[in-house]
């Protein structure tokens, strides 16, 4: 049995003759369990570099921020380390494929609410606001595996049934765009909040694809696959 | 909706997985827990509790590398703790893979530790363990260095303590069911949940399926399980399947679907 088991751990596995001509920088910014998002890419075979160095960020086809914690620390530690302007240029300029994952999402908006209030990267029309816990008194964090309801077809989500929509979360605060055509997907916790967004080269997920086993590993293996 | 969590949690004493009754007798060796928690990564749980249960520098980095190689492998949370006394324990775990780190008993000796620690590595990364017993019927206490220790705290009280100091879960084990397989303490999860804005997951005494949909309908947010699924035939895929036959909204894995 536990064989049978071990094959079926490895079906995500790329043999390395297959291996696509992917490499995606991961965005070092001091802050969170980055090491979890390189172990995922690099369990599907994609190769992958953490780093805050702007050649190897460069030479990266896909971009990916990660991010725990609070989100005015995190843009006060990407601005310490002039990450914006550098990923900016490679997203806006260069059209490199972007994932954001969590506060790495949360840091796009304009605006966030958390410990105060502060300026975000200003990508997107957005501000980030606490979940409400509504009159159920829902527990905050947000902390668990919930459903995604997309709103339209994206290729990071190729292939993936809707009923295997279901990821990992946790976090107490959300984006709220301006502009609803933005929004992928929305989860309901007490009532819908954005749990992806998506636009041109960009995407990401309030859920974290790392931590979220199979489903996680294929939105994490389209996003390599994804030329947009 | 939010979905409640089967939460296996593997307790270890240096580097072994091993189980006892009541924190103290009847010790049971239980195995390899990387190997052991390949398993269960492929039955589809929603995370992994793992605990050092005698904690020394030694053992702690053992801990650290079995997180290490789990975490290349299987990917969903990991919450782990024992002994975790200074912010550089709590990023040494972080640093190895762990999503969120327990604090127990410095959580009792140092009160400003949990809302430092929450400060520095976010109020997700973490999990406050409390480990309680009744001193005399009904007159429960919180204990610490693996239940040697009694304090005067009540775990209710307590629990809200660290809520305010920002942990972002509770993780509660009744030191007197733990291991007896006689259902958890559903009264102080009510009593618990009905005070606590954090999530709770619920410790000690799960023996059988009705225990876990008796915690969740009292208000757990998830259930940590460990003689039920290392002594008995049940496994994490019958559980889903009862309890989503029992109507309670847990995830159901692809290999529970196919």
């Amino acid at each position: 049995m536990l064989c049978a088991l071990g094959l079926r751990l490895d079906k995500n596995r790329v043999p390395a003759e297959n291996r696509w001509m992917t490499s995606v920088a991961i965005i070092d910014y001091g802050r969170g369990n980055v090491r979890s998002v390189f172990n995922a890419l690099d369990y599907i075979g994609v190769a992958a570099t953490i780093t805050d160095d702007p050649a190897v960020i460069d030479d990266a086809s896909h971009i990916l921020l990660p991010g725990v914690g609070a989100c005015g620390d995190a843009v006060a530690a990407l601005n310490s380390r002039g990450l914006p302007e550098i990923l900016h240029r490679q997203v806006f300029e260069k059209g490199k494929p972007f994932l954001g994952v969590c506060v790495g999402m949360q840091v796009l908006a304009a605006k966030s609410f958390e410990h105060g209030t502060h300026d975000g990267l200003g990508w997107l029309d957005a501000e980030v606001h606490r979940l409400d816990p509504g009159p159920d008194g829902l527990k905050i964090p947000h902390m668990g595996w919930n459903s995604l309801t997309p709103s339209r077809a994206h290729p990071v989500f190729d292939g993936i049934k809707t009923e295997d929509l279901v990821f990992y979360f946790v976090h107490s605060f959300a984006v709220t765009p301006s502009d609803p055509d933005k929004v992928l997907t929305t989860s309901d916790y007490g009532k819908p909040f954005v749990s992806a967004l998506a636009w041109d080269n960009v995407i990401t997920t309030q859920f974290h694809p790392e931590k979220s086993q199979d489903s996680g590993l294929e939105v994490l293996t389209n996003f390599a696959r994804w030329v947009p | 909706m939010l979905k409640k969590r089967i939460i296996p949690k593997f307790l270890l004493c240096d580097g072994r997985l091993v189980k006892y009754r009541q924190f103290f007798s009847d010790e049971r060796q239980a195995g390899n827990p990387v190997s052991t928690a390949k398993v269960y990564n492929d039955y589809g749980v929603d995370e992994f509790i793992v605990l050092d249960i005698i904690p020394s520098e030694d053992s702690k980095a053992k801990v650290r590398d079995i997180i290490k190689t789990m975490s290349e492998e299987i990917f969903m949370p990991f919450t782990v703790g024992g002994g975790v006394s200074s912010l550089d324990d709590v990023n040494a775990l972080l640093r190895a893979g762990a999503d969120k780190v327990s604090v127990n008993s410095q959580a009792v000796r140092d009160p400003s530790f949990v809302a430092d620690a929450a400060r520095s590595f976010g109020d997700q990364c973490m999990s406050v363990s409390i480990d309680y017993k009744e001193i005399s019927p009904g007159v429960p206490r919180v204990h610490i260095n693996g239940g040697r220790e009694k304090t005067n705290h009540n775990p209710v009280d307590w629990a809200l303590r660290m809520q305010d100091a920002n942990c972002g879960e509770i993780l509660l084990t009744s030191i007197d069911r733990d291991g007896m397989m006689s259902g958890y303490d559903s009264d102080m999860v009510a009593r618990l949940d009905e005070q606590l804005d954090i999530p709770l997951v619920v410790s000690g005494g799960c023996g059988g399926l009705q225990h876990c949909i008796d915690a969740f309908a009292a208000g757990a947010s998830a259930v940590a399980i460990s003689s039920l699924f290392l002594f008995t035939d049940h496994s994490p895929i019958k559980m889903r399947s009862h309890l989503v036959s029992n109507g309670i909204n847990v995830r159901a894995s692809k290999t529970s679907r196919n």
